[in-house]
């Protein structure tokens, strides 16, 4: 499969018109070149801003992967988020050792607490499972204080291993998170034709047929979460390794919500670039608008309302509790 | 009614289903015998549907009993069903509006499907394998039914006519040993009513069960060998079609109205 694959998960299911890949093909190899060639120019503040960026990517690409495949919204992915972060963190001061091991580890950290969370919660869905995700962000500062001893409390922990020896941290940072955010969009463009993408699409449009076919509720349910959780936890592994410190602070309620209005600024879109874009909504817009402050997650709300509505009104009803009509 | 013959057979036995007051199905009965083409009819509302969804495991009826080669379906759900080889279309079209026709009957095959989660992923040689062969049995099942053409497009670009044999193509791909079609041929023109009649004939083999509800009189006529009729919930009969045609209960709830349908 090659990087020009990316170009047909615009939307899960809605693959490229005959006419437009070849154009649509083209334009990611551009992107992804010139993303490539971008640190022989940038300076060290870009790269780092857009080493987040792309950490990020993959943590709204994680949302925007439960909302197509699950039918589900999950304010609470900061929790897996910083799940991740503090994999890398912990990993590196108890047992000095790098990403090599950490970032694997917090993929599979997150699937496991993914599916620890969704096989009781199997059951619940719109508002209800939005809720219950709320409560995993909501307890997630309590959590980071209570465990001072291993994650620093509110001091946080600093992450200054290198994966590669002798090449600059802000080069590390960038290449390595637009690597895995690359791998990440074609493993996702493989996804969408696979017996299971398939299945999972299946069981949100038609429940009752895909029972039919084999395909239970519950399996896709929490197949999805669990998924869904891995890749948000790799996102936070990556977002401590590119900012080089984690602490309570980056993984506040609001986060969990930045999460979910980048998956909706990106239209859930699950190709690169759509990722890129709801990635660098909620990296970029915060540095530059810092002075804003306060009224940063007041932008969000306002982001959110409008794009929804403009956008996407259809998917409102996502977020309203399920008919059991068909 | 214990029939040592039929326990090879899809059956059902003495199923009751009530939803609130409503009484659905009472007491209903039906022996679906390996290679015969069986037929289910009756006026609308009759709980045709109904007793669909209890064999199928989507209703659980309060009473009756039900088995499929030997084996209590007891409790079983629609998955596990699936799983015991019984699949159906529906009749209320039940397409993905985001796959292609080919990717809503490739669904169909998901209990065939031998890649796992890492290849769910990652290409690997195997899982490419594993998506060529089930691509062929799809398309092989989508010419069956003559919209081969059709296999890349959307749902929402297609006629209901269509859907509806896409429907049945996603029944028959995984080579189950029992399927069952409601309605199968509603919103079809005449041709395609025919090449259905000749595809569901083609596709009889001495050990499938094969059960067709329909309201096309001609069509359940020229295709079953075994038909029975479903009445306010009742079995009112049973029998080879020459048998339904001169049964004067179904001649007066049926027949009576409908008989140029
Ligand atoms: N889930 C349900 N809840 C309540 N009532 C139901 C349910 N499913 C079916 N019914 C009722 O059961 C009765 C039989 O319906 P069913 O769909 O089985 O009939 P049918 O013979 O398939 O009719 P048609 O020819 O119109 O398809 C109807 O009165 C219907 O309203
Ligand atoms: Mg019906």
């Amino acid at each position: 499969m090659a990087v020009s694959d990316l170009a047909h998960v615009s939307k899960a299911g809605v693959p490229a018109r005959a006419g437009h890949v070849d154009l649509a093909r083209l334009s990611v190899l551009a992107l992804v070149a010139a993303l490539l060639l971008l640190p022989l120019l940038a300076g060290g503040f870009l790269l780092y801003s857009l080493s987040l960026c792309f950490a990020n990517a993959l943590a709204v690409l994680s949302v925007s992967m439960l909302v197509r495949y699950g039918g589900e919204v999950s304010i609470g992915h900061s929790f897996f988020v910083a799940l991740g972060a503090y994999t890398v963190a912990i990993v590196e001061h108890r047992l000095g050792i790098s990403i090599a091991v950490s970032l694997p580890l917090a993929a599979l950290l997150g699937a496991g607490a993914g599916f620890v969370f969704a096989f009781p919660s199997r059951r619940l869905s719109g508002i209800y499972l939005a809720v219950a995700t709320m409560a995993l962000a909501l307890a997630l500062p309590e959590v980071l204080i209570g465990f001072e001893k291993f994650t620093g409390g509110f001091e946080g922990l600093y992450i200054a291993q290198d994966l590669i020896p002798g090449v600059s941290k802000a080069l590390q940072h960038y290449y390595i998170a637009l690597a895995v955010l690359v791998a990440v969009s074609l493993a996702l463009a493989h996804f969408r034709k696979s017996a299971q993408g398939l299945a999972l699409l299946m069981a949100q449009a038609q429940p009752r047929a895909a029972e039919a076919m084999g395909i239970t509720r519950s399996w896709a349910r929490v197949s999805i979460f669990t998924l869904s959780a891995a890749l948000a936890s790799l996102a936070g592994a990556l977002t401590g390794f590119a900012s080089s410190t984690v602490s309570p602070n980056s993984f506040t309620f609001f986060s969990g919500v930045f999460l979910l209005v980048g998956s909706v600024v990106s239209l859930n879109g699950l190709s690169l670039s759509a990722a890129l874009v709801g990635g660098a909504f909620i990296t970029l817009v915060p540095t530059y608008l810092a002075k804003a402050g306060d009224w940063v997650p007041v932008l969000y709300g306002v982001a959110l309302v409008v794009v929804t509505l403009v956008a996407n009104a259809g998917d409102l009803r996502r977020f309203l509790p399920r008919g059991r009509a068909r | 009614m214990t029939d040592v013959v039929s326990s090879d057979g899809l059956v059902a036995e003495g199923i009751s289903l009530a939803f609130g007051g409503l009484q659905v199905l009472s007491d209903v009965s039906m022996i679906l015998r390996p290679g015969v083409i069986t037929g289910l009819i009756g006026p609308n509302g009759a709980g045709k549907t109904s007793l669909f969804n209890c064999l199928s495991g989507l209703y659980h009826g309060q009473r009756g009993h039900s088995s499929f080669a030997g084996a209590s379906l007891k409790g079983l759900g629609p998955a596990q069903r699936a799983a015991c080889g019984i699949t159906r279309s529906f009749q209320n079209l039940a397409m993905c509006p985001d796959l292609s026709l080919l990717e809503n009957v490739l669904v169909g095959l998901t209990l065939k499907r031998r890649s796992g989660w890492f290849s769910a992923f990652v290409p690997t040689p195997s899982q490419r394998l594993d998506q060529q062969e089930a691509e062929r049995r799809a398309m092989a099942a989508l010419n069956e039914l003559g919209i081969a053409s059709a296999a890349h497009d959307k749902p929402s670009d297609l006629p209901p006519g269509t859907l509806r044999l896409a429907e049945i193509a996603r029944a028959i791909a995984s080579e189950p040993k029992a399927i069952l079609l409601d309605e199968p041929a509603a919103g079809l023109n005449a041709v395609e009513t025919r090449d259905l009649t000749r595809a569901l004939k083609r596709l009889m083999r001495p050990d499938l069960v094969l059960l067709v509800v329909e309201h096309d009189m001609d069509l359940i006529m020229e295709l079953c060998e075994q038909i029975y009729v479903l009445n306010f919930g009742k079995m009112i009969a049973s029998g080879t079609p020459a048998e339904i045609r001169a049964h004067p209960d179904v001649i007066r709830v049926y027949l009576g109205d409908d008989s140029d349908d």
